[in-house]
């Protein structure tokens, strides 16, 4: 067993840090305030390569794998939740799909812009009535000649009103249900019929954008069909798998900023005549954070080890992202209860790292949807099929 | 979910012996509380929030109903009502919007309870009534930079100059800074003196030499226009001591017991409304088939709230009856503070859970009572400070000192 | 166009503390970085090389761990890499990595342009340039901020007194780049990955170089180290800021600091 990172991953992580701190980092608070999303900070991204880390470098990726994406994410996480959520959902989700399921066509003509960055990505699956319950989605796609046509809205989608390419489910046979009658398409943004609806006002993570997308008789050329005609769902699943992890390693970055955050304020807080960092309610909020942290690289690194190397990982990914948000959360909260009233003000980064870190329970899968996953996995092993 | 239990326990022999009923006055109160609070409160908590100001009109018109003056005798033109009563008012205000509901407990509670309290007749006099009527808010300025919580190291002085104290230092984190129009604040009239040595002002909002600092941005509680205050010589005449010289760190304590139960009412409703938003969602949210509500997890995080918010109700009307009958009830403020807020913030994460994505948007009143919440275990006393008053008060009866 | 640019590694300074009071250098992560200065180098180069047709090596000399710096080097935008390491090289002192460095150079064949950062961060020496531009006999233009290239002749903006002097020199010659003259750019992921896993090091001994032992005697010997005193903390001037101002003005007079 090895559990060191070979070193070009230490050298990657070293280049993606400084960018991050020298790049990412100064921006981090106005895009916040501003409410708009980071495209300087994209720029400078795909110059690096890294709007497609995951995927190789014939495609104009980094070849990094999912260990790379990770680390990536990972130190995103510790700056900017926002910026991470949007370079994720177009590296992680958007461009995955394509990279997963595409056809070599495909690939070259929307994977390639989209690692280089000159595109931007999206994955658009939720429906105001289907979120959780992704087979319950009603956006309708009908064949028309050598085009689909596809009816219905998207809603809470990330990147969704700047994104060029985007990966969308829609159900080609109802009678057939989510296993054989939902297809996943390509859509570009020009594909007449598609419109950007209204734009989300969140809590947090508000350097990007959720949209909801709207298709009006929108024409799909048959070539854009992503993988096998009416496996959308197969898609969907395995692109989320995927995200899973990434994601998670995004909270391992902002709870390791958390936590590093409370040991120097705390060193440099002083109360009733001694730093609080001598009290031990401190010592064993930061032995807690540490210890749930550790556990949580180990997880992360392992399930992307597990993704590189081809094994399976579907219950590995979900146990990362129900482990990782939960993590961060509670790191954060701790940190902020450390921080007091100061935490509580917009003028400290912790109050914003509080108000980003709350969607990771909730968004790529509620943790409630990654605990029916984990559970109906371990079931499985046992013979027995669970519903949600 | 406003559901008072009359209940009363009786021996066999119909002795009784102990009474958790409400009395008939009370429930009328509490009637017109919820009215209040839904009709005139629950409609601008949204507006408050993106603003970040209180609208006025929402104070003047609690004080039309009384609520100003909610502790105040009949002759200072109070409503008089008694701790119970009070704290069912806060908690319906709770219900409606947090912020709202803290504004008038620090104008009440803190600032109010307090002249009334320790106040001369001419104080009473002079400032209580424009309170009741809405017409001068208080405030509360106890903390500074590097006294939090740790009160007793105040470094605001108050210098005796003649007939006037001449205040000097900084104050932070003052709730209704943006309103208020007089300010109880703490400062050390015997600087060498530690917790001894600390005095309580009534300060004007134009006192010479006062300044009220750019309010703070906050994660939550945005309408509450919490600000700094610094004082350069500020003048303020001797008769606006509160009590007597030296006597001030035992006002602000006694000030702080009403104030955590005050927070804990205020919990305690919080509570209540992020249950209700809840249910409305689970029911009306459709995912597998059917409302989220049918599914078990969902059905756990409501049972597990409800029973806490139950415990709770009780805890926190418990100490309100003992505050009215004048025993001692620091430690269960201390107590009903410490579980309520957390208790409040743990139902918001969880409420906002339930409602997944939605919970995360700013049209959706979870979002705004999430972000509220957050702020209960820290105010009036962070909860690692509760914990350790708690614990001393325990280790005291046990013969035992410890510090903090 | 051929451009060969050396390359040094020193510790990283996040990772230590110098602590003058306990006259000890506290190292909490010894972990290597380029030195900063030749990557200031190293921009001036992959600049020359994006703005025409040019190609740009890498070349160290020392210990087995500048390795790295070279793969680093390559992920910047270097096109080739050479190490000069073994047992006798990795023992030698900045004079003999110069001459290591010169030889192996030399080995590389025809050379257009010397890119050196100016001087190291860590025992500030400076050396390097001034050893290769005598080595082979070229021009030596040091200060420099900015260097392009038109019709052969190669133009370099360098510092001159509190300006900037514009510099033509013919090739081939040598630049030292000033500390700070430029913002490095960042190592490309997917390089980064192609440095470690498909690109090779070509690495010589002292053997391949001509080089013996006795060629590398040490020109230089540690005899210790000194700290400076440590700096005593300033007057403080209290009072109301009228107060202050006056006291601070006659202060500053008093130690002749303004008229």
């Amino acid at each position: 067993m090895d559990f060191t990172f070979p070193k070009e991953y230490e050298l990657f992580r070293r280049m993606v840090r400084e960018f991050a701190e020298n790049e990412v980092r100064p921006l981090a608070k106005k895009i916040d305030a501003e409410h708009r999303v980071p495209f300087e900070t994209i720029k400078k991204a795909a110059k690096l390569g890294l709007m497609g880390v995951p995927f190789p470098r014939k495609y104009g990726g980094c070849g990094a794998g999912e260990i790379g994406y990770c680390i990536l994410m990972e130190e995103l996480g510790r700056v900017c939740t926002s910026t991470a959520t949007v370079i994720g959902a177009h590296t992680g989700i958007g461009a995955m799909a394509i990279y997963l399921d595409g056809t070599e066509e495909q690939k070259e003509k929307y994977l390639k812009p989209l690692a280089s960055g000159e595109k931007i990505g999206a994955f658009a699956l939720t429906e105001a009535q289907a979120g959780s319950d992704a087979a319950a989605i009603k956006t309708r796609a009908v064949r028309d000649g050598d085009y689909y046509v596809l009816n219905g809205s998207k809603c809470f989608i990330t990147n969704g009103d700047i994104a060029d390419i985007i990966t969308v489910m829609a159900v080609t046979d109802p009678s057939l249900g989510a296993r054989g009658g939902v297809t996943a398409f390509i859509v570009e943004k020009e594909f007449p019929g598609f419109s950007i609806g209204t734009l989300e006002n969140k809590m947090g993570i508000r350097g990007s954008s959720t949209a909801e997308l709207i298709f009006e008789d929108c024409r799909v050329p048959k070539e854009n069909v992503l993988g096998q005609f009416g496996a959308g769902f197969i898609t969907f699943m395995k692109t989320l798998d995927v995200g899973r992890a990434s994601l998670a390693a995004a909270c391992l970055g902002g709870a390791q900023a958390a936590m590093e955050a409370a040991m120097k304020w705390a060193k440099a807080r002083t109360q009733f005549g001694v730093p609080i960092a001598q009290k031990q309610s401190v010592h064993f909020a930061i032995a807690d954070m540490a210890t749930e942290i550790e556990a949580l690289r180990s997880l992360v690194y392992r399930t992307a080890w597990l993704i590189d190397t081809g094994q399976p990982h579907i219950k590995e990914a979900a146990m990362c992202k129900l482990y990782g948000s939960e993590v961060a959360s509670r790191c954060i909260n701790r940190t902020l209860q450390i921080f007091g009233g100061m935490g509580y003000s917009r003028e400290f980064w912790v109050e914003r790292a509080f108000r980003d870190a709350r969607i990771a329970e909730i968004f790529e899968g509620t943790n409630e949807i990654q605990r029916i996953v984990i559970a109906s996995n371990l079931f499985r092993e046992l013979g027995l099929r669970i519903s949600p | 979910m406003t559901v008072i239990y009359k209940v009363t326990v009786t021996l066999t022999c119909g002795r009784i012996i102990m009474d958790f009923a409400l009395t008939d006055e009370q429930r009328m109160f509490q009637k017109m509380f919820a009215d209040f609070a839904e009709k005139e409160v629950k409609p601008i908590g949204e507006q408050a929030d993106y603003e970040e100001l209180l609208p006025m009109e929402v104070l003047q018109k609690a004080a039309m109903q009384g609520f100003m003056g909610a502790l105040f005798p009949e002759e200072c033109s109070g409503a008089c009502l008694d701790f119970v009563s009070y704290i069912m008012l806060l908690e319906e205000l709770a219900k409606a919007d947090v912020t709202t509901a803290m504004a008038v407990s620090v104008h009440n509670g803190l600032a109010g309870k307090t002249i009334l309290d320790f106040g001369s007749a001419e104080q009473r006099e002079k400032y209580l009534e424009p309170m009741a009527f809405g017409e001068m808010i208080g405030a509360f300025a106890l903390t500074e930079p590097a006294a939090g919580s740790d009160a007793a190291a105040l470094e605001s002085t108050a210098l005796r100059d003649g007939d006037d104290y001449v205040l000097n230092g900084n104050k932070i984190w003052v709730s209704n800074g943006g309103i208020a129009g007089l300010f109880v604040v703490f400062a050390k009239t015997d600087p060498g003196a530690g917790a001894k040595g600390i005095s309580a002002f009534i300060v004007e909002r134009d006192a010479p030499g006062l300044k009220v600092g750019r309010r703070e941005k906050t994660l939550g509680l945005r309408g509450l226009t919490i600000t700094p205050l610094y004082m350069t010589d500020c003048r303020v005449p001797a008769a606006n001591l509160l009590g007597e010289e030296g006597q001030g760190f035992k006002i602000a304590l006694q000030a702080l017991n009403v104030a955590r139960l005050s927070l804990s009412a205020v919990a305690l409703g919080a509570c209540q409304r992020a249950v209700e938003e809840g249910i409305a969602f689970s029911i009306e949210h459709t995912q597998f088939g059917g409302p989220i509500a049918l599914k078990q997890a969902i059905q756990n995080f409501v049972a597990d709230s409800a029973a806490e918010i139950e415990g709770l109700r009780w805890l926190v009307y418990h100490t309100a009856w003992l505050a009215e009958q004048g025993e001692p009830f620091a430690q269960e403020a201390a107590i009903a503070k410490l579980l309520a807020s957390e208790a409040a913030f743990r139902i918001a994460n969880r409420m906002v859970q339930v409602h997944g994505g939605y919970g995360y948007m700013k049209e959706y009143a979870i979002e705004r009572i999430y972000r509220d919440t957050r702020a209960l275990p820290i105010i009036e006393g962070a909860n690692e400070v509760l914990r350790f008053v708690i614990a001393r008060d325990l280790y005291d009866q046990a013969g035992l000192k410890i510090k903090p | 166009m051929r451009i060969i640019v050396p390359i040094r590694q020193i510790l990283d300074p996040r990772g230590f503390t110098v602590s003058p009071r306990h006259e000890r250098i506290f190292i909490n992560r010894e972990e290597y970085i380029i030195n900063p200065n030749d990557k200031n180098a190293l921009e001036v180069a992959l600049s020359l090389k994006d703005a025409g047709d040019a190609e740009v090596i890498v070349i160290a000399g020392g210990q087995a761990r500048l390795d790295d710096a070279l793969r680093e080097a390559m992920a910047m935008g270097a096109d080739a890499a050479y190490l000069l390491t073994d047992e006798v090289l990795a023992k030698t002192d900045a004079a003999g990595v110069a001459e290591a460095l010169a030889r192996g150079i030399e080995k590389i064949g025809d050379f257009d342009l010397i890119v050196v950062g100016q001087e190291t961060l860590d025992t500030a020496d400076a050396l390097l340039g001034p050893w290769l531009a005598e080595y082979f006999g070229v021009a030596q233009v040091g200060g420099v901020r900015q260097a392009s290239v038109s019709d052969g002749v190669l133009r370099v903006r360098r510092d001159w007194g509190a300006g900037y002097a514009e510099v033509e020199v013919a090739l081939p010659a040598l630049l030292t780049v000033a500390p700070g003259a430029n913002k490095p750019r960042y190592p490309h992921g997917g390089r980064i990955m192609a440095a470690y896993r498909e690109w090779q090091v070509n690495i010589w001994g002292s053997e391949d170089l001509g080089l013996s032992a006795a060629d590398l005697i040490l020109l230089t010997q540690r005899r210790g180290r000194t700290f400076p005193p440590e700096r005593t903390l300033g007057e403080r001037l209290t009072g109301s800021p009228q107060d202050v101002a006056a006291e601070l003005v006659q202060q500053l007079r008093l130690r002749g600091l303004v008229g």
